[in-house]
């Protein structure tokens, strides 16, 4: 290490740009010829196979059942009874609830109350955003979570297009004023640091499917929301089944599916107020 | 502190200990206990002590974290330029280059283990994939590229003398060395792929009117490229002034400047694009009320052409680039500031202000959620500071003990 002193030139010389420019029109070659073309490792798949949304999304019920629901705004009454239900049978915090209803109006004015559950779209974007696969699909087409995987990051709250999911930003003491009137804790409060979800009241399905019972039709089968319900707005049952009530339903009304622009395949439909929307 | 004697090792001689750097380190120190405090808070109640609400699930802490892994891209631009473009001019810089994007991925790791509602499940995702999240891939990328970087440090750390007292790790970080060539080529990828995927985790997310377009990873990157050099550049003017000694030669600094100026007008151009497609030939309903509704409720518009626009990129680049300005250190410094500070506000622009606006799903034409409101309370703000002590602590420690840089002062 001598002590003499070094002269340094830093300018950009032609060759630096040269040899910069080079580069980049080389990645610029190379990339398509290994993502797509002759050299690419996708080379073998086809079109459709490359571009994934469509097809997936007629894929996730791969069972024998799919899970729906047919909420008819012309009958609700804005009770709140499936709220309140759900929340007592969930044991949800009554402030951040499962199900939500709100008072709305149609474009003509005429008001009508609108409620809503979690969709269980076919395409859900926040299964699609964990990082974890905390959130997942099941065969019968539900989205579901496994609170013991989440980590709480929210993506999921933050992608949702229906505001249908709710974190536990800390431990809850509260009393919950919905039991034991609307209903009797069937799962366990949720811990703090995770994000929830409605179920469709899985733990009925399951227990009632071991038993022989059908969901939609016998009522100990059937989501708390579902059964509670005074004016029979709701439907729940199979998709799958074109005789079941709810593809009925489906079939012989006009039903519109919440934001269905964006591609989400929500598994829940929504027979519009008489006077149109 | 006080009772070590500091040494400077590329020197040799021992540091006085003066009131300024005892007065520093008191003033980390007090940054330090005032994280310490804010992190119990929030720990021992749970996140229900910040502001953050589901209506705004993500506030200041990923501001900060997509701030700190913007600013810490110095470390992958400088490293591709000298080891794979073969700049070796550049070489003095890369170790200080890396030395703060060390510091900066790894403050936005720390603030992401307190954001998290389960910091016990920080390990999840190296667990249970999920391939098809953007957040996993970033969870990914984030810690191969720290490892990168560590490993990229070591010969720094083996020059260093407190590890000379074990010559195997001198050996084997040495042997690194040769490897740099393939390690800036791994965090070039690496790099390209989770800052640009940063962007994308807004981008993809097609329930929200304003995030949804593809421009964010675009935005993101170059974003990152002008700014991360510019941040190591104004370091080494910073520590210039502070020890008083010639670090890196001057000419390699205006360079690294005149490069960063280069990349903010390519920024600014993309953004300006960026903001015609939304505002113009590709707006929708939604993106127009998204944006009258921050024009009536937030300072959008003043932070995105004031704070983003002129400042973060259009003064920076008069600095940067022209030759009146640029041959004044203390203008380049200003620049960088100015253009950090359009980062971290375009940073929470992206995250807050998307999120102010409600998404709206009821098929009638009235209900829409109530709008909200966030700004961030006293225990995050606390963090934030007990972070920037972290920052601080390791920058001030890595000057006083680590060869930072090269021994032969090139500046005389």
């Amino acid at each position: 290490m001598s002590k003499k002193t070094t002269k340094v030139h830093v300018e950009l010389t032609r060759r630096d740009v040269l040899t910069v420019a080079v580069a980049a029109a080389g990645s610029a070659i190379i990339a398509p010829l290994i993502t797509s073309g002759p050299f690419s490792p996708f080379g073998g798949l086809k079109q459709e196979q490359l571009t994934g949304a469509k097809p997936q999304a007629t894929k996730h019920p791969t069972g024998e059942y799919h899970w729906g629901m047919v909420i008819n705004l012309d009958t609700c009454i804005g009770c709140e009874y499936c709220l309140r239900a759900c929340s007592a049978t969930n044991d949800v915090a009554t402030d951040r609830p499962w199900n939500i209803v709100v008072a709305d109006k149609t474009s003509s004015g005429q008001p009508f109350f609108f409620s809503r559950p979690c969709l269980h779209c076919q395409n859900a974007p926040c299964v699609e955003v964990c990082p974890v696969r905390a959130t997942y699909h099941r065969e019968d087409g539900l989205v579901v979570m496994d609170y013991d995987r989440c980590i709480g990051c929210r993506y999921c709250e933050v992608a949702c297009p229906y505001d249908a999911r709710k974190f536990n930003w800390a431990q809850r003491y509260d009393t919950n004023p919905y039991i034991p009137t609307y209903g009797i804790p069937e799962v366990p409060r949720r811990p703090r640091g995770v994000v929830e979800k409605c179920t469709f009241c899985i733990q009925r399905i399951d227990a009632a499917l071991e038993r022989g019972q059908k969901p939609g039709i016998d009522r100990e089968a059937t989501p708390a929301c579902v059964n509670i319900c005074p004016v029979g707005a709701r439907t729940f049952g199979n998709l799958n089944d074109p005789n079941s009530q709810v593809s009925q339903m489906i079939a012989n009304n006009s039903t519109i599916q919440l934001r269905s622009e964006l591609g989400t395949e929500a598994s829940v439909y929504y027979i519009p107020p008489k006077e149109g929307l | 502190m006080a009772s070590i004697p500091l040494e400077h090792p590329a020197q040799g001689k021992p540091a006085r200990i003066k009131p300024g750097l005892v007065a520093w380190f008191g003033l980390i120190g007090l940054c330090l206990v005032i994280g310490l405090a804010a992190a119990y808070d929030v720990f021992s109640k749970g996140l229900t002590v910040t502001a953050m609400s589901d209506a705004v699930p993500w506030g200041l802490w990923i501001t900060i974290d997509l701030s700190a892994i913007a600013l810490g891209a110095g470390a992958f631009t400088l490293s591709a330029v000298v080891y794979l473009f073969g700049l070796k001019r550049f070489q003095s810089i890369i170790r200080l280059a890396v030395y703060v994007g060390f510091i900066g991925y790894s403050a936005a790791l720390l603030t992401l283990v307190m954001d998290i509602g389960r910091p016990d499940r920080f390990w999840h995702p190296w667990v249970y994939w999920n391939v098809h999240s953007v957040l996993w891939e970033i969870t990914w990328c984030i810690t191969i590229y720290l490892t990168i970087m560590a490993f990229e440090f070591m010969p720094v750390l083996a020059d260093a003398k407190f590890f000379r007292r074990w010559p195997w790790f001198g050996k084997l970080a040495h042997s690194l060395h040769t490897l740099a060539p393939a390690l800036a080529l791994l965090g070039l990828a690496i790099s390209l792929l989770h800052q640009s995927s940063l962007g994308a985790t807004y981008g993809i997310v097609k329930a929200r009117p304003i995030w949804f377009k593809p421009s964010m990873p675009i935005m993101f990157i170059l974003s990152a490229v002008a700014v991360g050099p510019a941040v190591t550049m104004a370091i080494a003017f910073v520590i210039e002034w502070i020890t008083g000694k010639a670090t890196i030669a001057h000419e390699v600094l205006r360079a690294i400047a005149r490069f960063s100026g280069i990349a903010l007008l390519a920024y600014g151009y993309i953004k300006i694009w960026d903001f015609a497609a939304l505002t113009y030939y590709g707006q929708s309903p939604a993106v127009v009320k998204a944006l009258s509704f921050l024009d009536q409720q937030t300072p959008y518009n003043f932070t995105f052409w004031i704070v983003e626009v002129l400042g973060g990129i259009i003064i920076p680049a008069i600095f940067f680039l022209s030759n009146r300005f640029n041959k004044n250190p203390a203008l380049l410094v200003l620049g960088t500031g100015m253009a950090v500070i359009g980062i971290i506000m375009n940073r929470w622009n992206v995250t807050v202000s998307g999120l102010f606006v409600r998404v709206a799903f009821s098929p009638g034409t009235q209900f829409t959620l109530q709008p909200v409101s966030y700004f961030p309370n006293l225990p995050e703000w606390g963090i934030a500071i007990g972070i920037l002590g972290y920052a601080m602590l390791m920058l001030t420690v890595g000057v006083i003990f680590l060869p930072l840089f090269p021994k032969e002062p090139e500046n005389s």
